[in-house]
């Protein structure tokens, strides 16, 4: 059982585990209320992977990878993950070089 | 092994939740499946045009408190009515992890500490 430190990194190789075996892969989640923690499993009976937490925003990420893996279980695994893309660095809008001067 | 239809599935997922806040643990598990078992019970080289036919995907939707099972059966249109209840349920309920106040406690603390 392997436990996954990084969120980035459990998501991915869980949806690539999916993808490689779509009928024999499972995902489970764990919730104990009364010590505040979640763990998430994702199997094919061959590889493990899992990722437990005890924060709450870690639901939201949870929430995305279900839906991913919602639209995935229903439409076929070829569907396209909303990847969740830092926002990439947008060029700032050219501004004027040197002050302008006062009109 | 319960099974439901999808809305009495999530009263019942509901109350899961709500009977566990005290103490014990909800499992829920997430599969796809082809429900081709039923074809084997039956003669398999009868109907083999239907063998050929694609199979019919269905997500399997498991949840238990350790003595309860209930489980639901979902075709592709039921996803997304599912997908939106099942996240607000996980949403009304999961309330008892550690919410992050970094900058107000920490500046807090450092402010009363100094």
């Amino acid at each position: 059982m392997v436990y996954i430190e990084n969120w980035e990194d459990f998501q991915e190789r869980a949806i690539v585990l999916f993808r490689s075996d779509p009928v024999a892969t499972r995902y489970v989640m764990k919730y104990r209320h009364c010590d505040g923690k979640l763990v998430l499993k994702v199997t094919d009976d061959k590889v493990c992977l899992k990722f437990k937490t005890v924060h709450a925003q870690d639901i939201r990420k949870m929430e995305k990878l279900n839906n991913t893996f919602f639209s995935m279980m229903a439409r076929g695994p070829d569907v396209e993950v909303p990847e969740d893309l830092p926002k990439e660095p947008v060029a700032p809008p050219p501004s004027r070089k040197g002050r302008g001067r006062r009109q | 092994m319960v099974l439901l239809e999808l809305d009495p599935f999530l009263n019942e997922l509901t109350k899961l939740y709500e009977n566990t806040k005290k103490s014990g643990t909800v499992w829920v598990t997430l599969k796809r499946s082809t429900l081709q078992r039923q074809k084997k019970r039956k003669k398999p080289e009868e109907t083999p045009a239907q063998a050929a036919e694609a199979p019919e995907f269905r997500c399997l939707v498991r949840a238990t408190d350790g003595k309860k099972k209930i489980s639901c059966s979902l075709t592709a249109k039921d996803h997304q009515r599912f997908q939106t209840s099942y996240a607000t349920v996980l949403k009304a309920h999961m309330d008892s992890l550690k919410k992050k106040e970094k900058n107000k406690k920490s500046s807090a603390a450092k402010a009363q500490a100094s």
